[in-house]
């Protein structure tokens, strides 16, 4: 590994300022799970890392007064998988955080560093999208908010600019009543990378005509993580097992795969269908139950 | 040798190293320290599969400040290699597949190495490639070595110069014609197997030091210290005598740490280091595709059977993709010949086993050497026919299978086997014929079962010896050649000499490899070291115990044939006289008259197969074609998810006919070990190429198997049918334990769901598309 | 480029100065000279070097050996107190969970940690909390007993 300079700054300011200063060859730095390994492989050859895990906030996750979660943009996997607001109103985002990798490896993982990775396989992601979180970022020009939707703009492409860091994810609460699931597919049974992967929530909506509402997001089958509006909106008009099917195709259609060395495209497509449907079916018999 | 009632051997002893293993006290190469004066090596490597070398430009990295030595092809361009000298240490003139080093660098720091590789410039001008086997054979293909006709070969490699056919093994035994007449079922089809590799969790890693008298010294991970000094010796030109291969632990081998691939480079460079110690440890990636990996096949397979399921004839024609180079792979092709149809009694056979070049990784031996490749076409084949002729695989196995005295394919007679009955009891434990229930909706389960058979690969006269030392406390010292890479070596031998000596396991301490040390081992590879280094330790351990024996019996006034030792003391059956080993084994004893006997124990002993026999190369039949086959089957019940294509599986069973266990549990964890790669190889593993550029050479995208992927529950059946020249019996188990297995899981995959898989691996996608296939073949969906 | 840390490990404090861009793992191995812990991949998915920082589990290959510096690390050999061999290193022997050896280092942290906050793991919890540890030699099936027996010794150390 070609050699590189470590700086550890205490605020926001001061972080950003060492991103601008080194053109463009400082990299913010979380858990270095995915920025080390490319530097190892000489896909990257920063001047310095600057590690974001001192700065204020980076590292909590809590809920806030506005019933809103908040997750530092350095909080680990664990960190969010296991806690216990988590577990209890996001379960979808405990599924997807804890569906990475192994345990040890998800004590340095962070969700910020999974978002600004920008993988389209990012597991954090299509639970967040769900859930439609916030991403807020602070940069040279201060403060900005942005709809997690539109935080990525294709693989490795984030909306951070030069200097800017994501400081924390806010995720507001589900509907009453929501029940969610992540469904994830990889070569081996847990810790892979997703060949595919589905998140599903869905909650009571009387206004809905099959009572129900849904998001949907997928991963790992387009540039970005995305969500499946066509399967959300047919399954809000129906979602009796003909409904269920019908949206599921609707996610499928929805996915813009590629054949790469983990899957082939028209593999990837059809997963997305049985992902979906499976995942439409095991939220709609626990919503029935409870 | 006679067989008396033992006390160690048959029973379980845990492990001798295992409390070095578990508190991190054991040591391997790279745990080893060299102080600040080593030196860290990298190799600069082509990036094409297939070149010409046009111009290497050096010096812009030896003007880097801080490298200390840079090597190329030019530097050492002999070659070498274990049955075909075929092998460059640095690529001289052509580069032949993607990853061949083609320079060495040794620098202050591992990152300067780096940057110096780097900064070497190679002029390359490329190639035609060959990147399939049967491609590769044909007249078409261009020529990977022009001068095959001109390496050195063992005598039994028949390779076809002008051709890039290494080595060419052919069986022509019985009467085809007939063979065919006889059958009422004729079915031919093709099967595939990629390149895998042997994923030792340690990568291979060497350090070579050269003082100033010239002395090479090379520590290495590896599985054969002598055979490496004997490559490493001869290419360099030097004496045997003056090359020390030393092997700490060795973390994991498989067949990829067997001959020499990377070390030479290591021993290169430190050559040109000053005296200084030179590391060169393989990353992941280059373990994944420079050192050695699995050969791929492409085996066709026509068979005819009556149709009560009699085997009449077989017509076979194995391609190997074996690599860029095949001083290793040939004797693989060869295996396969030799064994080519399977554990079964065939009379009528045609079979060709071809050793290709490719501009792929080079192929070398893997557990299993050529076994597990092909019996994933011959286990599937027969299962595919017994279908059609609406039999019991198990059934049709058990006819076909070879029973004692039976002739092989080669012409020998089969030793006494207990090939049936690991069968029947494969199937047994697996609950054959008995359905079982899927765990949830779109799930279906399935059984299948594959038999196996496989002899030690290896020259007709390899060699062992072993030698027993006495401490003055009572404890012995027992020297081996053969390295422990986690199979149980130490163990074994620890065994087998207390048995021989008649003192407690405690009291042996076994030490790892030394060449100028420890006597000498051919490579511990075959699966043949229970069998051939224990032949040699049973030796040593007699010849001390006959020292020990006759100093008291003199001493005692007593027949020699009165005593014996016990549990570390020698005792008379005449005057039930007793007296420990302490002190008597290293300083003798005094006889009544005052005067002394005895002197310091050494027992030594040595073991080698003296009856193999050379074949016909034109009909690959002779009297003894090998020392003998371990046999065995595997059974296995999967779980398939009919929409995903997942395969689950549920259970796996292990049935070999091992002669006898040293030690039933380590057989068993060997069972279990080999059971789980083959089930990993055959669900999830590929090198994938592209044009030679292997494409996957990291564990993100080369899965294996983990915890959770194990079966969930895993049976081990041990069949003891002695061996008639092993000790206390044994033969080898440690490759045969993965040879079925993937065959067993896609005859239990067809069980369940009715989808063939024809090539390697099995994985979910090719099982979704041929679910997809065979529902669109219904026209149901 | 250089970094001054002090930090401990298996309970003794060390103040060393690093380079930025060296691991922990390298820290431990090559500085400290613990060589129990081992490097399999460097990528964080063999988990061999797995080692615990502050009493949980990481994969010391993606920690720099800068990040350390104030933390409290424990690597294979801080397993054993006084000479006496934790549960799962005593398991591991007497149920044959070790074979090549190289992998155990990481599995015996892994699975003491998995221990530490799960102390009756189900099967599947065991299996899944290896996941990131890969072993080729054994198949697993010896190192989840190796897990299982431990929990039963350890529950059986805490009630006496
Ligand atoms: C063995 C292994 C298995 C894996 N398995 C999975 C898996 O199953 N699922 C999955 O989704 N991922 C997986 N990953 C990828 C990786 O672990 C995750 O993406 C992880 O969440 C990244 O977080 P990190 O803190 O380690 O990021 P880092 O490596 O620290 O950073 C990643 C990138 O984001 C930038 N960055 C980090 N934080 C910020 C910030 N706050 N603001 C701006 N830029 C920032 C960095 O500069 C870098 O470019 C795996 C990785 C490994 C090594």
């Amino acid at each position: 590994m070609q050699p590189f300079d470590y700086v550890k700054p205490k605020t926001l300011e001061e972080a950003s300022a060492l991103l601008l200063q080194h053109n463009g060859q400082a990299r913010p730095f979380a858990g270095c799970t995915d920025l080390l390994i490319r530097i190892e492989r000489g896909f990257l050859h920063p001047d310095v890392v600057v590690d974001i895990k001192a700065l204020p906030g980076m590292r909590e996750v809590a809920v806030q007064p506005d019933g809103h979660l908040r997750i530092g943009a350095a909080a680990t996997m664990n960190q969010v998988a296991l806690h216990p607001a988590v577990l209890e109103r996001w379960p979808l985002l405990a599924e997807g955080c804890a569906s990475v990798a192994s345990y040890q490896l998800r004590n340095r993982a962070t969700v910020g560093g999974n978002l600004c990775n920008a993988s389209p396989a990012a597991d954090s992601a299509p639970a967040l999208l769900c859930y439609e979180a916030v991403a807020h970022i602070f940069g040279p020009a201060g403060q900005r908010s942005v709809p997690l939707e539109q935080f990525f703009l294709g693989p490795g492409k984030t909306v951070l600019e030069r200097g800017e860091l994501l400081t924390a994810i806010t995720v507001p609460p589900p509907a009453p009543g929501a029940v969610g699931h992540f469904l994830k597919l990889g070569r081996t049974a847990v810790g892979d990378i997703s060949v595919v992967s589905v998140a599903v929530l869905g909650w009571p909506d009387l206004g809905a005509p099959s009572g129900t509402s849904w998001h949907i997001a997928l991963g790992a089958v387009a540039p970005t993580p995305i969500r499946a509006a066509e399967a959300e909106r047919l399954l809000g008009q129906d979602a009796s097992p003909a409904g269920v099917e019908a949206a599921s195709r609707a996610a499928a259609a929805a996915a813009r795969p590629i054949d790469d060395i983990r899957a082939s495209a028209a593999y990837r497509t059809d997963m997305v269908r049985v992902l979906t449907r499976r995942g439409v079916e095991r939220v709609l018999a626990e919503m029935r139950a409870s | 040798m006679t067989i008396k009632k033992t006390t160690i051997v048959g029973q379980s002893f845990q492990r001798v190293e295992s409390n070095a293993k578990v508190t991190g006290a054991a040591q391997y190469v790279d745990d080893l320290q060299f102080g600040p004066n080593l030196l860290h090596g990298r190799l600069k490597r082509s990036p094409l599969p297939h070149a010409l070398i046009k111009r290497i430009d050096v010096s812009k990295a030896k003007a880097l400040p801080g490298v200390r030595v840079v090597v190329t092809g030019q530097d050492y361009p002999g070659l070498t290699g274990l049955y075909l000298s075929d092998r460059p240490i640095f690529a001289v003139d052509r580069v032949r597949f993607v990853g061949e080093p083609v320079a060495g660098v040794a620098a202050e720091t591992p990152e300067l190495a780096e940057k110096a590789c780097d900064l070497i410039e190679v002029e390359y001008e490329e190639l035609p490639g060959v990147f399939d086997p049967e491609y590769g054979a044909s007249p078409e293909a261009p020529l990977i070595h022009p001068n095959l006709g001109e390496y050195a070969c063992a005598p039994f490699i028949f390779r076809r110069p002008g051709t890039n056919i290494s080595n060419w093994f052919k069986v022509r035994k019985g009467n085809m014609e007939q063979g065919w007449a006889e059958a009422d079922y004729i079915y031919e089809h093709t099967y595939r197997v990629p390149q895998v590799q042997h994923v030792p969790l340690e990568t291979h890693a060497t350090v070579a030091q050269v003082d100033g008298n010239g002395k090479i010294t090379l520590w290495s991970s590896s599985q054969s210290p002598f055979a490496q000094r004997n490559l490493i010796a001869k290419s360099l030109g030097i004496s045997h005598s003056k090359l020390r291969v030393i092997t700490p632990y060795v973390g994991g081998g498989f067949g990829s740490k067997a001959g020499v691939s990377m070390e030479g480079a290591c021993v290169a460079m430190a050559l040109k280091a000053k005296g200084r110690p030179v590391k060169l440890v393989m990353s992941r990636a280059e373990e994944f595709y420079t050192t050695f990996v699995r050969q791929g096949l492409v085996a066709k397979i026509k068979m005819g059977m009556t149709k009560d399921g009699r085997i009449t004839a077989m017509q076979n024609t194995y391609y190997w993709d074996a690599g860029a180079y095949t001083e290793y792979g040939v004797n693989i092709t060869r295996a396969a010949g030799y064994s080519s149809t399977g554990p079964y009694y065939v009379p009528n056979v045609h079979a060709d086993s071809l050793c290709v070049y490719t501009n792929h990784p080079i192929g070398g031996a893997m557990r299993g050497f050529g076994m597990p490749e092909i019996h994933w076409a011959i286990e599937q084949h027969i299962d595919r026919m017994a279908e059609h002729l609406g039999l019991d695989p198990v059934q049709v196995r058990l006819l076909n299978c070879l029973k004692d005295g039976q002739e092989t394919v080669t012409g020998m007679p089969m030793h006494p086997t207990g090939l049936s009955q690991c069968i029947q009891k494969a199937a047994e434990a697996i609950g054959w014929g008995k359905p079982s229930q899927p765990s949830g909706p779109h799930k279906r389960r399935g059984k299948g079962i594959a038999a196996m058979w496989k002899a030690p690969a290896m020259p007709p006269n390899p060699g062992s010896a072993a030698t027993i030392r006495f401490n003055e406390d009572g404890t012995c010292l027992v020297n081996i050649g053969g390295v422990d890479m986690g199979q149980g070596t130490l163990t074994i031998a620890a065994q087998l000499a207390a048995e021989g000596l008649g003192i407690p396991i405690e009291d042996v301490r076994v030490n790892t490899v030394d060449t100028d040390y420890s006597p000498y081992e051919w490579q511990t590879v075959a699966s043949r070291i229970t069998w051939s280094m224990g032949n040699a330790i049973l030796a040593a351990a007699e010849e001390a115990k006959m020292q020990i024996i006759q100093m008291v019996a003199e001493v005692w006034g007593e027949n020699p044939q009165d005593l014996d030792i016990i549990d570390g003391n020698v005792v008379s059956f005449a005057t039930e006289e007793s007296i420990p080993l302490k002190n008597i084994v290293v300083y003798g004893m005094q006889k009544p008259d005052g005067t002394w006997v005895g002197g310091p124990v050494v027992g030594k002993g040595r073991f080698m197969p003296t009856y193999v026999t050379p074949l016909d190369p034109e009909t690959g039949q002779g009297p003894r074609a090998v020392v003998h086959f371990t046999t065995g089957a595997q059974a296995a019940e999967v779980e398939v998810d009919e929409e995903t294509g997942e395969v689950r599986v549920i259970k796996l069973v292990s049935a070999y006919d091992v002669g006898k266990a040293i030690n039933p549990d380590m057989v068993k964890t060997q069972m279990e070990g080999g059971a789980v790669q083959g089930m990993s190889t055959a669900l999830l593993e590929q090198i994938i190429l592209k044009n030679g550029q292997p494409l996957n050479p990291t564990f993100t995208d080369y899965r294996i198997a983990t915890a959770v992927d194990a079966p969930l529950e895993m049976e081990d059946i041990i069949v003891e049918v002695p061996q008639d020249d092993g000790p206390f019996g044994a033969r080898g188990i440690g490759e045969h334990a993965m040879v079925p297995t993937a065959p067993a899981i896609a005859n239990a995959v067809r069980a369940a769901v009715g989808v063939e898989i024809d090539s390697m691996p099995i994985t979910s996608e090719k099982v979704w598309r041929a679910l997809r296939e065979k529902r669109g073949a219904n026209g149901n969906r | 480029m250089r970094h001054e840390i002090s930090f401990t490990v298996n309970g003794e404090r060390y103040d060393i100065t690093v380079q930025s861009h060296h691991t922990l793992l390298q820290v431990l191995r090559e500085q400290l000279v613990l060589t129990g812990t081992k490097n399999g991949c460097s990528e964080g998915e063999c988990g061999a070097c797995t080692v615990l920082m502050d009493g949980e589990p990481v994969n010391s290959c993606l920690v720099l050996g800068v990040e350390a510096d104030g933390h409290e690390i424990i690597t294979v050999e801080g397993l054993a107190t006084d000479g006496h061999l934790a549960p799962i290193q005593r398991t591991m022997v007497e149920l044959g969970g070790t074979q090549c050896g190289f992998c155990t280092p990481g599995i015996l942290i892994a699975a003491h940690a998995l221990l530490q906050r799960n102390p009756n793991p189900s099967e599947q919890e065991i299996r899944e909390g290896l996941v990131g540890n890969l072993c080729r030699c054994t198949g697993y099936m010896r190192i989840i007993a190796a897990v299982r027996e431990a929990a039963r010794l350890q529950q059986a150390d805490t009630l006496n």
